[in-house]
């Protein structure tokens, strides 16, 4: 991000640096999403590491227009609504998702554990756009969901169930995956698929 | 059948109507005394060998660890990931950066010594030694600071239709309300323990002074409520109390007592020209060890010391060290590369980030002491909890005063969800309340949302009772040669004098490590 303001005079500090080199622009995304955007859970914020670029642009896009993060529950959305604001507006957008595809992506440690026979039947319901192995599909903008943080994708789906994502007229891709979670009945549901998507490779 | 009060249902009761002053009192006068504990300033050895600390983050501990470690012949070098040091000790002034993740600010206050915000820290009491004792080393010229002022306002839309009364009004009616109840009530049958009827005289005295009775135990005013003219040359006349129903409809109870409280009670202080005096202070010491823009993403404790890697310049550095004393707040610990036990790393994500919020305005004019008010707290009900005035700067044109500060989370997401410009619009609206025509006084702001702050993401921990039984002793235990620090590892989380703490735990554990390792002069 183009650090805007130069650090003026006023009371003299020793310890006060000039600008910042632009090298270290996209460290913000480090900061929430913790080393190599591996996530962290202590915060709430996902692992980005090995998202598909597409993937990652449109949900900033999302973010930056308001289409996603803004009902009034979903306090994590809140923090990183202003972020995607401001990469659309500073033009660093595309330079996010770049240093993203840069960083080295780890298979997070499962925090979900559920009924994974019961969650393999529930996938049946996913395979046809985010593929058998949760690979993903670019074709139908499907990202894929295996080595993801489990726990985010326990929350995402919840939050598609309770209308935190997925309302906006503006995300339609949101919109198909409101309607299809809400054929998960319940929570345990929702605990199940994602302890079956853990076991994918 | 009647409710039997006991004596700690008593002293609660006391608290409630006179603060925590009164339940001193009222335990001293039932013959129960508190006990008093200090920890201190450790001394530590001069070392005769080769030690390598490295210590992650320069906010209060961190400085103050380097501080005492570098004295004592240890290498020591400071890694901060921001562009500035002293952490959650911030002050803004003219043309400073307000390094927020979505919303980042520049400070647009006149370049002027007295307007200037603290954004966190702001206040020290006088039994806060270690910090107070680090201020008259370094220099820290220090200010009173006022933080308790009876001619203050309490707002409450649950009372008086929202309007707002003086402070003193509010507890001097309150108290005179609630003892006037309480000693019609008294008798000896109404104790669970045994009273006599002498200890329950003794007790009527005590409201009778404690809620401004008169001789017949009615409060029919007080001058401690502020006259109801002060006109000098006629007597006096008391201003009617308060509908003492209406009072008790306010929450405002809760936070009476706030400015008896152990932290906050008067004597309280401030460094002159800002709270950020203190790192400075620090720095023109050991300014020279710390290094800027250096984020940790990976710590891995080894056999014998500690391997750090940071990321400086968008190229990732790697250092070693015989100690890590590490102070990154916690929740963000929990997303760097670690091996540390499963146990110890669980406890990371385990305590909740503080989300406190403050917002400082620069008003054309200081209209609050044309209302008598010289520093010292307005309270209200709504989003903004607070006012504060300057005590600094008095009479002068301008002032910074703090406009909102919230210690409720929801509050502080409310507020830090908005941009800025719509957070002063929402301060301002319920700061009208207070003082009608209060957004005409309004130059420009600042907002600090400590959650969304850049490398911090949080305020003060949240631990609570069952957080600290559970994780307290983990947390500050060191992994081999790895310390947490930070007033996230004290029982004092939000207060400099905890960080300290923390960082004279952890260079005691090493002194002693190194004294029994025969590393130290003789």
């Amino acid at each position: 991000m183009k650090r805007r303001n130069a650090v003026a005079a006023g009371i003299a500090f020793v310890f006060i640096a000039g600008a910042v080199s632009a090298s270290n622009d996209y460290d913000y995304c480090l900061l929430c999403h913790g080393a190599n955007a591996n996530g962290n859970y202590g915060i709430r914020a996902p692992k980005l590491s090995g998202m598909e670029p597409w993937y990652l642009a449109r949900q900033l896009e999302n973010f930056a227009s308001g289409a996603r993060g803004t009902p009034a529950e979903d306090t994590a959305g809140h923090e990183m609504g202003p972020v995607g604001l401001r990469v659309k507006t500073e033009g660093t957008l595309e330079g996010a998702v770049k240093f993203i595809g840069t960083l080295e992506s780890r298979r997070p440690a499962p925090t979900v554990t559920g009924d994974v026979a019961h969650g393999k039947a529930l996938y049946a319901g996913c395979v046809a756009c985010h593929g058998p192995k949760g690979e993903g599909n670019p074709s139908v903008q499907a990202p894929a969901l295996a080595a993801r943080s489990d726990w985010y994708l326990a929350t995402q789906l919840a939050n598609y169930q309770k209308g935190l994502r997925g309302t906006d007229p503006r995300d339609t891709y949101g919109a198909q995956m409101r309607a299809i979670v809400s054929t998960l009945p319940d929570e345990k549901a929702i605990v199940d698929v994602v302890a079956y998507i853990n076991t994918l490779k | 059948m009647k409710r039997a009060v006991s004596r700690r249902d008593f002293l609660h009761l006391a608290g409630a109507v006179g603060g925590s002053t009164t339940v001193f009192r009222a335990a001293v006068a039932l013959g129960l005394l508190p006990a008093v504990a200090h920890a201190e300033r450790p001394e530590l050895a001069t070392l005769n060998k080769t030690r390598k600390v490295l210590i992650l983050g320069a906010g209060i501990s961190g400085l103050t660890a380097a501080y005492e470690l570098s004295r004592k012949g240890y290498e020591v070098q400071v890694l901060e990931a921001s562009f500035r040091a002293g952490g959650r000790n911030m002050t803004v002034r003219n043309g400073d950066r307000i390094d927020e993740t979505g919303y980042p600010q520049v400070c647009n206050f006149d370049k002027d010594p007295d307007l200037y915000f603290n954004c966190g820290p702001a206040r020290i009491p006088g039994h806060h030694k270690a910090l107070l004792n680090y201020c008259k080393e370094l220099g820290v010229e220090l200010a009173p600071f006022i933080n308790d002022n009876r001619l203050a306002w309490v707002q409450d839309d649950a009372m008086f239709g929202g309007k707002p009364v003086r402070a003193r009004e509010y507890m001097t009616d309150s108290r005179g309300f609630v003892a006037e109840l309480m000693s019609k009530s008294l008798t000896p049958a109404a104790f669970a323990a045994p009273m006599t009827k002498e200890d329950v005289e003794r007790l009527r005295e005590y409201l009778k002074y404690l809620g401004s009775l008169d001789p017949s135990f009615k409060y029919t005013g007080s001058s401690n409520a502020g006259l109801a003219v002060h006109d000098y040359t006629s007597p006096d006349v008391l201003k009617k109390p308060l509908d003492g129903r209406e009072l008790l409809k306010s929450k405002f109870m809760e936070i009476m007592s706030f400015g008896e409280t152990d932290d906050q009670a008067a004597m309280m202080m401030e460094p002159v020209g800002g709270m950020d005096r203190v790192p400075a202070g620090f720095l023109r010491k050991i300014g020279h060890l710390v290094q800027l823009e250096s984020q940790v993403q990976k710590i891995n404790v080894q056999s014998k010391g500690v391997e750090v890697t940071y990321r400086r310049n968008g190229a990732y550095v790697t250092a070693k060290a015989d100690y890590v004393l590490n102070c990154i707040p916690m929740h963000l610990l929990a997303g760097i590369e670690h091996n540390f036990p499963k146990e110890f790393a669980a406890g990371l994500t385990a305590i909740p980030r503080g989300k406190l919020f403050k917002i400082g305005f620069q008003m054309k004019e200081r209209f609050w002491e044309k209302e008598g008010i010289y520093g010292g707290i307005s309270w209200t009900l709504q989003d903004i909890q607070q006012l504060w005035y300057p005590a600094h700067g008095i009479n002068r044109q301008k002032g910074v005063m703090l406009g909102a500060y919230t210690f409720d989370p929801n509050a502080g997401e409310k507020f830090a969800r908005l941009a800025p410009a719509d957070r002063f619009k929402l301060a301002i609206a319920q700061g009208e309340k207070i003082h009608p025509g209060y957004g005409s006084y309004v130059e420009t702001g600042v907002s600090v949302a400590w959650h969304q702050m850049n490398h911090m993401l949080g305020c003060a921990a949240q631990w609570d009772e069952e957080l600290w039984k559970k994780w307290f002793k983990t947390l500050q235990t060191p992994v081999g040669n790895h310390y947490l620090m930070g007033d996230q590892v004290s029982y004092h989380p939000g207060w400099q004098e905890g960080a300290m703490a923390s960082a004279h735990h952890a260079i005691a554990d090493i002194d002693a490590r190194e004294r029994a390792a025969g590393s130290v002069a003789a």
